[in-house]
């Protein structure tokens, strides 16, 4: 458990190892070209680590693509070049491009649930890598037992005969890259490839790709949404938006002095671990990214820009060096160098979003929470009964307790699979009970009888993740809302104008009532979910990742409004979230989930300020932070996976996984024999560990 | 903060119900204009055949078993009757049946698929029973109900109702099963919508679309059963005539005058070619994002 | 395996109980009296009760259904009253015929199948695509009847190239005997097959987008070799589970091809035996419709666990 090795260049930079210039990518469709990638040029050295950064729509994965010549149809590259070692991949026959394809360059996709062939052994599909240029098959399957260790799977031996649904997503991933690794290449490009998983296991696969790049010198250009990765890992960054490069240079200028306006704006909107921000509104970026199919005729930015000029929304700047280090960016502005683009000083709040103390109200009535469980327990088990046997219960919850006072929000955090979405689900009746209690400001509901259910609705509202799946395309937003507004009795008179206010509540135009929701982009339809919960005015809210199937530009809007919501209507949120810096913002309290079991609950300062449980500590440690002063922190990185809710370890249930526990110290055997509880730490939350004061001893 | 509202982009709100508006669309493509085109023509024919042909269907000439003429352009039967117009007639016999049968069984099937969403245990015995209907083909089942009520209409009518009820069943549960843990459909159960209301405002609209295809492609299969059985000898009895009657007879002769069952057969793919054009059409317009 | 026999058992003993009462009520329902029919023209009371007797109707139902029951599980069929002949040896005749006509068609089913399936599913240029998937969507539309009837005019009736009436079994003497096969299993055959590539070429289109063919691109593999290592092994599944599926059809479908070309098997008997009520013998012939359909499932899911690693029979 050591901090990531320091990234200094593994050789001198004199030739790139691949050079694009001017790319140019366009989806040729029956209504015209859409420039998916348009003039984009970048360098990679040997040794480097290129981050290529953009939200979804803005090119990056495109771009990987085109190098590959991988391109589906009607995807075509239409000017520019691709170097790899002075040869233009672009211009060789494809029988010439399949040669290179795993031998020069390789890649690794964003799913491993879904990159590898469920039908082939993995060792196959690794040796295949090898066969098809023109090794052995004796050789190849040597070569494939010596990858799988490199890459870090256990008994190799056996483990290369597995299919690859035997693997967890984790493990997957460590093969994929070792099919990319087979041949030795110069360039390995990650698209994504820690997308679909968990930030423990992200943690371990970032750790691998770093440790590839100083044991093997092989270049990498990771392909990413989050700019945590980039920091964590890169050495250079190429930041993208709407088709075009914004931004370039190494990660330690662009994260400490980001010359493009997007490019600061962003980093100022993302909320952090160690947010000084607390009860203020996040600098959030107006707006949407721009339509691929529609682009603005100058710089895609400058709708959203606010330092946009005339020239701007006219003619795209030129990508041109800024300095004299080699940073460059894409502004008419910058490149004057006159303005600073950096949101140091935070722009003046809009009026409308400016934060209040919490009403008196709220703050009248906190001591009965709006809602609570006691010793929650949840059987996800399948229920099938055959004539000789029943399936054994499977505790996705396992004797959970928590509250929302309103007003406050509670954090809840975990990894998938933890049992969060579940334990949220079954407060309002989606999920069974199958032990413990429910309660809606006070009373037990816990039952789901029609009575119960409609106490619940009527108090407790729910907000889904995705936003596009969360809202029936068939209906138009008029009827969701009515729907929703007809249960809490509004009269068809009254709806009209209830619903318009609604709209205007959550930032929408009452005009648009009459859209289906196929008109609206996806922070657009989160805000059309907000206003049909809020149309039952319910005293707390269920947000069950609200922001995290949202580009990175607005989810800081979509946080600061259910932050403004919360401030005018006393609302107690249960805030549930993968993502630590956005729990962090939002919440008052912090809850940290793991196997079904809450294994730390206090104070959201103490717990990210101390965290008690070694769990929490590896989460936090875990987690991209998006500046280069975070490389040196160190980093615990867990081993395994998260065990079966079906089978869970004895004793503690973190302790196959635990850095302080019996794996590392044999000799506390209390954890193998006694399930810890939750009890009070010396610094005020509360922790389910033997060994809680040890939490931060990690080495 | 708002989004800033894309202007240029959104198209305008409209106020046809989109689920209709998207069926209606399938008729504007080529595909959907030819296949209506020819459904339209074959019914007022057939619904018109009396009008048309007041002899009727049993009128007698003079020669037996010429072949194809100026006069007969579909030939003479064994009984020196115009083959075109026992066609037509016959049209009418396989149209008035699939016409009938075919939206009922989609109907009912989709019920007893739908039956699910009010009760689990009720869906899965429901789904029992179709299972055992889909152990019986079209035919054997038609062979079944024949050998029980004798050759005639309401055992064809039978056969190609009963026949549909597992795929439309089979759909409609899927659709049901598919949206039943879809975001929308959660977040109106959240709101208090009861298990009929979810029913009838978020699932049946998106049950709709595959049953409305499938009833197009079931037309198809009615008028194949009711050619299957009459070719046997087990549909309609004779002098009435059917599609499937008269490629019976036809074949009976097929050697004293081949283009008996030329006429016949053409005018039946011509139907199942109009009726496989409006599904395509309707299947493309649904699947149309 | 054997577990999954066992786990599938409740489900099949349903399928085929439910059958074996639909076959064992059709006579009860039909109207009409087998005794009043057998009694001949000028029947007395007591002539008929006597017959009602010998052949056991008088009994209570259950007594009846587990008495037939009892007998099919041993192997006793029951007697066809009408030809006084034993079921077994009526079905027995017959059964040579449609069995090689259902084996020859089953085979081109899945050769015609998956050749056309690969092929639409692989062909890349938009010309060729679309004119097989015409020809595709043709023989989906054109049921095996016309396809039959046209067979007979080009080859029985306008050329005298091949018989189109009749039979010869092939075991006596396999040349002319695959003369007379080989019409009917191509009409039976081509509907089902057009069928089974439909599905296929779906789901190597399907295939095609997923993203282990991108990894297997990104390792240099060729076309060829995607389509057949990755493509088409992942869709193979589809096309098994379809072939499964059609055999019920293709049974169906029998029963029409026999009557067209004259041949004497099964299907002619069951014809026949609904038209002269003569129930004995079409009770047996539904149930062992429904009993290959059990068995082809059965296969199916077999076949379909061998090829996928993800399934397994025991679980």
């Amino acid at each position: 458990m050591t901090s990531t090795e320091p990234l200094a260049p593994v050789t001198a930079k004199d030739v790139p190892l691949l050079r694009v210039e001017g790319l140019r990518t366009e989806f040729r469709l029956r209504n015209g070209g859409v420039k998916a990638v348009n003039d984009v040029s970048f360098d990679i050295y040997p040794g480097d680590v290129l981050g290529i950064v953009g939200e979804s729509g803005s090119g990056k994965s495109v771009t990987a693509r085109s190098i590959m010549r991988m391109l589906r149809p009607p995807g075509e590259v239409v000017a520019g070049s691709v170097r790899l070692g002075g040869e233009d991949l672009l211009a060789l026959p494809e029988r010439e491009m399949r040669r290179r394809r795993g031998s020069k360059v390789a890649m690794v996709f964003q799913d491993p649930q879904a990159a590898l062939n469920p039908v082939m052994k993995v060792g196959d599909q690794i040796a295949e890598a090898m066969t098809l240029h023109g090794v052995d098959r004796q050789t190849a399957r040597r070569r494939a037992i010596e990858l799988l260790d490199q890459v870090g799977i256990p008994d190799v031996r056996t483990k290369i005969d597995h299919y690859p649904h035997q693997f967890s997503g984790g493990m997957r991933q460590r093969v994929v890259i070792a099919i990319a690794l087979a041949n030795d290449p110069a360039l390995l490009i990650a698209d994504e490839p820690t997308t679909a998983l968990d930030v423990t296991i992200q943690a371990q696969i970032l750790r691998l790709l770093a440790r590839l790049r100083t044991e093997l010198g092989i270049a990498i250009a990771i392909i990413t949404h989050d700019m945590g990765v980039v920091a964590e890992l890169c050495t250079d960054v190429v930041v993208m938006y709407g088709g075009r490069t914004v931004e370039k240079g190494t990660v330690e200028q662009v994260f400490e002095q980001p010359r493009h306006p997007y490019t600061a704006a962003l980093l100022a909107a993302m909320p952090r671990l160690d947010d000084d921000r607390i009860g203020q509104p996040l600098p959030a970026i107006p707006g949407a990214p721009p339509d691929p199919a529609a682009p603005p005729p100058g710089c895609p930015f400058a709708p959203r820009c606010r330092f946009t000029e005339d020239v701007c929304e006219h003619e795209p700047p030129e990508l041109l060096q800024i300095g004299t280090d080699g940073q460059s960016a894409a502004c008419f502005v910058a490149q004057r160098a006159t303005t600073d683009v950096s949101v140091r000083d935070p722009e003046p709040a809009p009026a409308d979003i400016s934060v209040h103390a919490a009403p008196e109200a709220a703050v009248a009535d906190a001591t009965t929470p709006v809602l609570e469980v006691r010793d929650l327990r949840i059987d996800v088990g399948s229920r099938r009964r055959g004539l000789f046997h029943r399936d054994p219960p499977v505790y996705a919850v396992d004797s959970v307790s928590l509250s929302v006072h309103a007003g406050r929000t509670l954090g809840l955090v975990g990894e998938s699979g933890c049992g969060k979405s579940t334990l949220s689900r079954s407060i309002v009746g989606i999920n069974r009970v199958s032990g413990g209690s429910v309660l809606v400001d006070g009373a037990d509901v816990s039952t789901m009888g029609q009575a119960d259910l409609g106490r619940v609705r009527s108090s407790v509202q729910y907000l889904f993740q995705d936003p596009y799946a969360s809202l029936n395309p068939r209906r138009t937003i008029r009827q969701s809302l009515s729907e929703a507004l007809a249960f809490r009795g509004v009269g068809r008179r009254e709806r009209e104008e209830a619903a318009r206010s609604l709209m205007e509540q959550v930032g929408l135009r009452a005009e648009h009532l009459d859209r289906y929701p196929h008109a609206f982009s996806g922070g657009q339809r989160q805000r059309i979910g907000i206003a049909r919960a809020l149309a039952r005015q319910p005293r707390a809210l269920i947000l069950d990742e609200p922001v995290s199937a949202l580009d990175m530009s607005i989810q800081a809007q979509i946080i600061n409004l259910l932050e403004q919501l919360q401030n005018e209507l006393g609302l107690g949120y249960l805030f549930i979230a993968h993502d630590l810096s956005v729990v962090r913002h939002l919440s008052d309290t912090v809850a940290v989930m793991y196997l079904g079991r809450i294994v730390e609950y206090g104070d959201a300062a103490d717990v990210y300020g101390n965290p008690q449980h070694p769990y929490t500590a590896a989460l936090m440690s875990s987690s991209p932070v998006p500046s280069v002063s975070a490389r040196t922190r160190e980093r615990i990185v867990l081993p395994g996976d998260l065990p079966s809710p079906a089978n869970p370890p004895s004793g503690c249930r973190f302790r196959t996984r635990c850095p302080i526990g019996p794996l590392v110290n044999p000799e506390r055997t209390i954890c193998t024999e006694i399930d810890p509880q939750l009890t009070l730490t010396a610094t005020g939350q509360r922790a389910a560990c033997h060994f809680a004061d040890n939490g931060k001893e990690t080495e | 903060m708002a989004d800033i509202p894309l202007e240029g982009g959104i198209p305008r709100a409209r106020r046809l119900n989109p689920t209709l508006a998207r069926y209606l669309s399938a008729f504007r493509t080529p595909k959907g204009v030819i296949g209506l085109s020819i459904l339209a023509v074959m019914s007022l024919a057939a619904l018109l055949a009396p009008v048309l042909f007041p002899g009727g269907y049993d009128e007698q000439g003079r020669e037996a078993l010429t072949g194809i003429s100026a006069g007969h352009i579909f030939g003479v039967d064994e009984f020196g009757r115009d083959i075109f117009v026992r066609s037509v007639y016959g049209l009418r016999i396989d149209l008035s049946l699939i016409f009938t049968a075919v939206p009922l069984s989609m109907a009912i099937g989709v019920l007893l698929g739908l039956s699910g969403a009010l009760s689990e245990h009720l869906g899965s015995a429901v789904q029992r029973l179709l299972d055992v209907i889909i152990g019986f083909p079209g035919l054997i089942l038609g062979i079944c109900l024949v050998a029980i009520l004798g050759p005639g209409w309401p055992a064809l009518f039978l056969t190609i109702l009963i026949s549909g009820l597992p795929t439309a069943g089979r759909l409609a549960r899927g659709a049901w099963l598919a949206q039943q843990s879809r975001e929308y459909v959660l977040a109106a159960r959240v709101l208090g919508v009861s298990r009929p209301q979810l029913l009838v405002r978020h699932v049946l609209p998106n049950a709709m679309d595959s049953a409305v295809v499938n009833a197009a492609v079931w037309m198809v299969v009615g008028v194949y059963i009711e050619a299957g059985l009459s070719i046997v000898g087990l549909g309609v009895q004779p002098p009435t005539p059917s599609l499937g009657v008269l490629l019976n007879n036809g074949l009976r002769f097929v050697t004293q005058s081949p283009t008996y069952i030329v006429g016949p057969a053409l005018l039946l793919l011509l139907v199942a070619v109009g009726f496989s054009l409006v599904s395509d059409a309707l299947n493309e317009a649904v699947n149309r994002r | 395996m054997v577990r999954f026999l066992i786990r599938k058992l409740p489900s099949l003993v349903f399928v085929l109980l439910a059958s074996s009462i639909v076959a064992f009520a059709l006579p009860r329902l039909a109207p009409g009296d087998v005794a009043v029919t057998l009694a001949g023209a000028d029947p007395t009371a007591a002539n008929i009760a006597a017959i009602r007797q010998q052949l056991g109707l008088d009994r209570p139902l259950v007594i009846q259904y587990a008495d037939w029951m009892a007998g099919l599980l041993q192997g006793d069929l029951g007697q066809s009253y009408l030809l006084r002949r034993s079921v077994a040896s009526l079905i027995g005749d017959r059964l040579g015929s449609t069995v090689e006509l259902a084996a020859l068609a089953t085979l081109l089913v899945i050769a015609i199948g998956t050749a056309l399936g690969v092929v639409v599913g692989s062909v890349r240029s938009g010309w060729a695509r679309a004119g097989l998937d015409l020809v595709n969507s043709v023989l989906v539309a054109v049921p095996s009847f016309v396809t039959g009837l046209g067979l007979i005019l080009v080859f029985g009736v306008l050329n005298r190239w091949l018989p189109v009436s009749g039979e010869v079994a092939f075991l006596d003497n396999p040349v002319i005997g695959f003369q007379f096969l080989i019409l009917p299993a191509i009409a039976l055959a081509l509907p089902p097959a057009a069928v089974v590539a439909r599905l296929l070429q779906a789901e190597m289109l399907v295939a095609r987008n997923e993203d282990y063919v991108d990894l297997a691109l990104s390792k240099g593999a060729s076309g060829a070799r995607i389509t057949i290592r990755h493509v088409l092994r992942n869709s193979v599944g589809t096309a098994v589970v379809a072939v499964g599926l059609q055999v019920g059809n293709l049974l169906a479908g029998a029963v029409i091809i026999e009557a067209i070309f004259n041949r004497n098997g099964l299907g002619q008997l069951a014809v026949s035996s609904v038209q002269t009520r003569d129930f004995t013998v079409l009770q047996v012939l539904i149930l062992a419709v429904v009993f290959v359909a059990v068995i082809c499932q059965i296969l199916t899911e077999m076949i379909l666990a061998a090829l996928d690693p993800r399934i397994t029979l025991g679980a």
